[in-house]
């Protein structure tokens, strides 16, 4: 009676009805084509301008990129010397501070959360080179970081604290005391590739203060920058040390108020030690609105067009049935009608699956090799992480082809279906990113409706690190990918569940 | 399998309204049986219950002793045509069948064969959108005959056919149960039926009415009636009325008789020398045994003058 | 015309879902106001009056529905022969549907706009008066039902050009919401501010806006103008369309 070949004849059967009426099959070109028309569209009217002081090009707009390909934000005040092979850097951080000034005010204390002050060892002063640093931090004690997206904690919290960086081949240690006699270890990084002549010393940075305010228009921030004043003392350095005097560089542009006209450097030698004062962050760049880099689910913004296509097609996949009747020959064909519905399900899934696959596909590469010409940074993500979007923007489409024709099958009725789809998933996007709502109620409905499945386009990591506004309008959701997804996947098995139970139910 | 369709004690109502109260009948193989009561009698409702497609609240009905429902490929058992406007106006006739085809896990060829059996290879690459009613009845009887089933349900499948179109479906159906298989036609017109079905079941109110074969059917309606034209009205009253029939006075030279054969009439008028010119058998048409029979049951019966 | 009229009025009467769905435009609309006013109850988000008319973001897919089901449902029936046959100047019906539905979005928009600044009056009473007798915010409610029946027209005129009502419901939804999607990636200002002076659902909820006016992209009126131009160009490319092509 039952057994697979059964199935496989419905599942043909409605194949066949799918690729043969024209208005499904232009529905669903029509779904790629704005997949990858919107991707272009939205590329092509990016535009930025920026002008340098006395109308040179600016410098920094591209920033330059860590070790992992990712945007970077590279700028610090480094008090350095040149070590050759083996060593280790030992300091202890007597203070650690951060001001403001606007506009020649007296600066006044504004110390950051992650303002750093602390000891580092960098490939090179080239901004961008690999690094492990151990540092104090304005609000989060000691953390060793390094190559810009790791962090770990220390547990040391206040001032003094004895901090050391031992290199022993691509391995980099870092310890914590807080007198110098007992020694915790905080963690050990290895940084690939580390040429044997490292550049290591004393490093100070603080990052923007940053309030954002959330409103109708879009998020507005008030930004301006601060600066930072570690200083050290004992001062210990082992190993090969040729350089033997401390040289005062800031690494990248620092954009931050200098100390004043005749301090080339924030470097200053005290009596018992070393002062280290500058603006800037040693961190990965984190995407935003406004922002210039270009991340991979950008370039599929057209997804959303291309679902209100599919749902569309797939509501009507089963609704026509119901319209003329069909239903009846269906099911006089087939009468077992979960595997009607079981089928009109899987073909639905899998033709908008490779569909949409196919889309992104083109998509993603045509859209950045248009980013690339006209100059944009990309948030270059590690291929995982990019076939992950794609894919699971496909997935999401299909997903939601099969919700639509779950709810199409309960109402019978097309328009309603396709309101009452696109309602749920698109609405709950368009108010979380573009109304009044800030984020705490923004994040619910991206937890509780089905567009959380949209956290399966997010390509970029939170990072603990850096403080910023990681907010849905912003890119960061907050379920991670595959929550997201299953809360839409929950969505569509409650629908198709009740589609199974009416469609048994009722006479057709 | 059997080739049978046996419906007993089918009972459904939606809400007050009782749309199947009893209903029991067979359908044997090698005849085209015909469905026949009219509007809202039950026929669609008990074709869709042999379907499989609407549930009954009691009784049930079975196809070559399975229900509908358990059938692996039902198309290849019971092929059948209910609304031949039951169709998708954007794909071509012949992707209709195709899809159907595959839903039996046959192959195109059989789309074509079907196609040319019931006359439709012309038309058959385009959209079933453009096509004449007569043309979709083609088309819902194509897909009936996709499968090669035994056993065929057709709902009014001469509906909106033109006379040639009607002739046509007469022949075929009549064809179809020559092959043995059995073929249940419905109709809410007896005339319809006139010339194909051996067989009939009337419907009225959702139950079986009568179940007859057409033959004598004919013969319990028509009872025995003699038409007799004569100019000498009352002796060949009296005569026929002492040999024990009624006579019943019908026109200025006509009188209805009841109770003797034609033969009987036309010997006894000749032994008492009564003159006549025409004596005649009366035989009732399909149409007239079905009205009535029906008299009862029909449910909306027509305002006085209308029809 | 008044024929018409009589005629299109009866036939959305006699509908079974017209009265679900307008009673559906104030229920949502409203649930959805009154939660925004609660989420942002503590603060106003900014601008009171917009917060409590959030819900006319959900409301407006309502409205979208029946109008294109004023019209989807005579193509899907076939019906509109007859209707073309008992009135036969095309662009009679097409203005008496309008008409009819502008009327009960209207009717059902004011009631549902009416509640939702009530209610959000009572819960954003710890950071704003709202009061009709203020003169933005009365333009905010006016403008909001206004647009509510602005929307229905649009939605009417894609569904006389496009014919099915999931395609046309497709569409109307599509035009609303992409736009801010759209708008978000985009990392031009120019081509963003150009976006959502032209996004029927952006420009035309400018009309909401009580604070802050000077930095909105367009200015509230000129803003609900640019959907009035959206529904005046579909409408008449329907209305046009209509005329030229077989019922």
């Amino acid at each position: 009676m039952s057994g697979p070949d059964g199935f496989g004849h419905v599942l043909r059967a409605e194949w066949t009805k799918l690729r043969t009426v024209r208005g499904w099959v232009l529905g669903l070109v029509a779904a790629a084509l704005v997949i990858l028309l919107m991707g272009l569209f939205a590329a092509a009217a990016s535009n930025f301008s920026c002008s340098g002081p006395n109308g040179a090009p600016c410098a920094g707009s591209t920033p330059p990129t860590g070790p992992g390909g990712e945007p970077v934000v590279d700028s610090f005040s480094f008090a350095h010397q040149a070590l050759t092979g083996d060593g280790s850097i030992t300091a202890r951080v007597t203070s650690l501070t951060a001001v403001s000034s606007s506009d020649g005010q007296a600066p006044v204390e504004d110390t950051q959360p992650w303002t750093k002050g602390g000891i580092i060892v960098k490939a090179s002063t080239t901004p961008g080179s690999p690094y492990a640093a151990l540092m104090l931090t304005g609000g989060h004690g000691v953390r060793l970081q390094h190559n810009f997206t790791g962090d770990v904690a220390g547990t040391l919290h206040a001032t003094p604290s004895w901090l050391r960086l031992t290199r022993s081949g691509d391995t980099i240690t870092g310890h914590e005391s807080p007198d110098g006699a007992t020694w915790h270890l905080v963690g050990s990084v290895t940084l690939p590739g580390l040429p044997s002549t490292v550049r290591a010393g004393l490093f100070a940075a603080s990052p923007h203060h940053e309030v954002i305010t959330e409103s109708f228009a879009g998020a507005s921030g008030e930004s301006y920058p601060t600066r930072a004043t570690a200083e050290f003392d004992r001062i210990g350095l082992e190993g090969s040390w040729p350089d033997r005097k401390w040289v005062g560089e800031d690494v990248g542009d620092l954009g931050g108020p200098r100390a004043g006209a005749g301090a080339g450097t924030g470097f200053e030698e005290t009596a018992d030690g070393v002062a280290v004062s500058g603006s800037g962050n040693i961190a990965p760049v984190v995407a935003g609105r406004g922002g210039l880099g270009k991340t991979v689910e950008g370039r599929l913004v057209g997804a959303f067009a291309g679902l209100i296509a599919v749902i569309v097609v797939a509501a009507t996949f089963m609704t026509s049935e119901y319209r003329r009747g069909l239903i009846r020959t269906s099911l006089s064909a087939s009468p077992r009608r979960g595997r009607v519905l079981a089928a009109k399900a899987a073909v639905i899934a899998a033709v908008t699956f490779v569909t949409a696959l196919a889309a992104a596909l083109i998509t993603v590469p045509l859209v950045r090799a248009v980013e690339v010409d006209k100059g944009f940074f990309l948030f270059t993500v590690p291929t995982a992480t990019e076939v992950r979007v794609i894919v699971g923007t496909a997935a999401l489409l299909a997903v939601a082809a099969v919700l639509s024709l779950a709810v199409g099958t309960v109402l019978r009725r097309s328009a309603g279906a396709v309101a009452v789809v696109i309602v749920a998933i698109v609405l709950p996007y368009v108010l979380a990113i573009a109304s009044v709502l800030p984020t705490g109620p923004s994040d619910w409905l991206l937890r509780v409706t089905p567009a959380a499945a949209f956290a399966v386009q997010q390509s970029l990591p939170e990072y603990q690190q850096v403080t910023a506004n990681y907010a849905p309008a912003d890119g960061y959701f907050p379920l991670s990918p595959l929550g997201g997804f299953a809360v839409l996947c929950g969505y569509t098995a409650v629908a198709l569940g009740v589609a199974f139970s009416v469609l048994r139910r009722r006479d057709a | 399998m059997e080739a049978t369709i046996e419906v007993s004690g089918l009972r459904k109502r939606y809400g007050p309204t009782v749309a199947l109260d009893g209903m029991t009948f067979t359908v044997a193989p090698g005849k085209v049986t015909g469905f026949v009561g009219p509007n809202g009698a039950g026929k669609s409702t008990t074709m869709r219950v042999i379907l499989g497609l609407d549930s009954v609240d009691e009784g049930r009905a079975l196809v070559g002793g399975r229900p509908y429902r358990t059938l692996r490929h039902p198309l290849r058992q019971v092929g059948s045509l209910l609304d031949a406007s039951a169709l998708q106006p954007g794909r071509t006739g012949r992707n209709h069948l195709l899809w159907l085809a595959h839903s039996q896990g046959l192959g195109a060829r059989r789309v074509d064969e079907v196609a040319e059996r019931v006359g439709l290879t012309s038309a058959i690459r385009r959209k079933a959108g453009g096509y004449s009613l007569g043309m979709r009845q083609r088309l819902g009887i194509a897909a009936a005959l996709l499968g090669d089933p035994p056993v065929l349900v057709l709902d009014e499948p001469v509906n909106g056919m033109d006379p040639e179109g009607i002739r046509w479906v007469r022949g075929f159906l009549r064809s179809l149960a020559a092959e043995g298989r059995a073929v249940l036609v419905s109709s809410h017109l007896m005339s319809e039926l006139q010339d194909t079905a051996d067989h009939v079941v009337i419907v009225g109110r959702g139950k079986v009415i009568a179940d007859v074969g057409v033959a004598e059917l004919i013969e319990a309606a028509s009872g025995e009636r003699v038409t007799l034209r004569t100019s000498a009205r009352t002796p060949a009253t009296t005569v026929l009325a002492r040999a024990g029939a009624t006579v019943a006075v019908t026109g200025a030279d006509t009188l209805t008789v009841t109770g003797l054969s034609g033969e009987r009439v036309v010997a006894l008028l000749g032994e008492h020398a009564v003159p006549f010119s025409e004596v005649s058998a009366h035989r009732a048409s399909l149409e007239e045994a079905y009205m009535e029979l029906t008299r009862d049951a029909v449910e909306f019966h027509a305002a006085e003058g209308a029809r | 015309m008044r024929e018409a009229l009589h005629v299109e009025w009866t036939k959305l009467r006699t509908v079974a879902g017209t009265a679900w769905l307008l009673a559906g435009v104030v229920l949502l609309t409203v649930a959805l106001g009154v939660a925004a006013s609660v989420a942002c109850a503590d603060t106003g988000c900014g601008d009171p009056a917009k917060t409590s008319l959030t819900g006319i973001a959900f409301g407006q897919a309502v409205v979208a529905v029946l109008a294109v089901l004023a019209v989807g449902g005579e193509y899907g029936t076939g019906m509109i022969r007859v209707t073309f046959a008992a009135l036969p100047r095309r662009s009679t019906v097409l203005a008496a549907k309008a008409a009819v539905v502008g009327a009960l979005v209207l009717v059902a928009g004011g009631a549902a706009v009416l509640v939702s600044v009530l209610a959000g009056r009572g819960v954003l009473s710890g950071v704003a008066v709202l009061s009709l007798g203020d003169g933005p915010v009365l333009r905010a409610a006016v403008g909001s039902v206004l647009y509510l029946v602005l929307v229905g027209l649009l939605s009417l005129g894609v569904a006389v050009l496009v014919r099915d009502a999931a395609a046309a419901i497709g569409v109307v939804l599509g035009l609303l919401y992409l736009f801010p999607v759209v708008a978000a990636v985009v990392s031009d200002p120019d081509w963003f501010k150009r976006l959502q002076r032209i996004s029927p659902m952006t420009a035309g909820l400018a009309v909401q806006a009580t604070t802050n006016v000077e930095g909105l992209p367009i200015s509230p009126w000129a803003g609900l103008g640019v959907l009035g131009l959206w529904a005046a160009g579909a409408l008449l490319v329907g209305g046009l369309a209509l005329r030229l092509r077989d019922a």
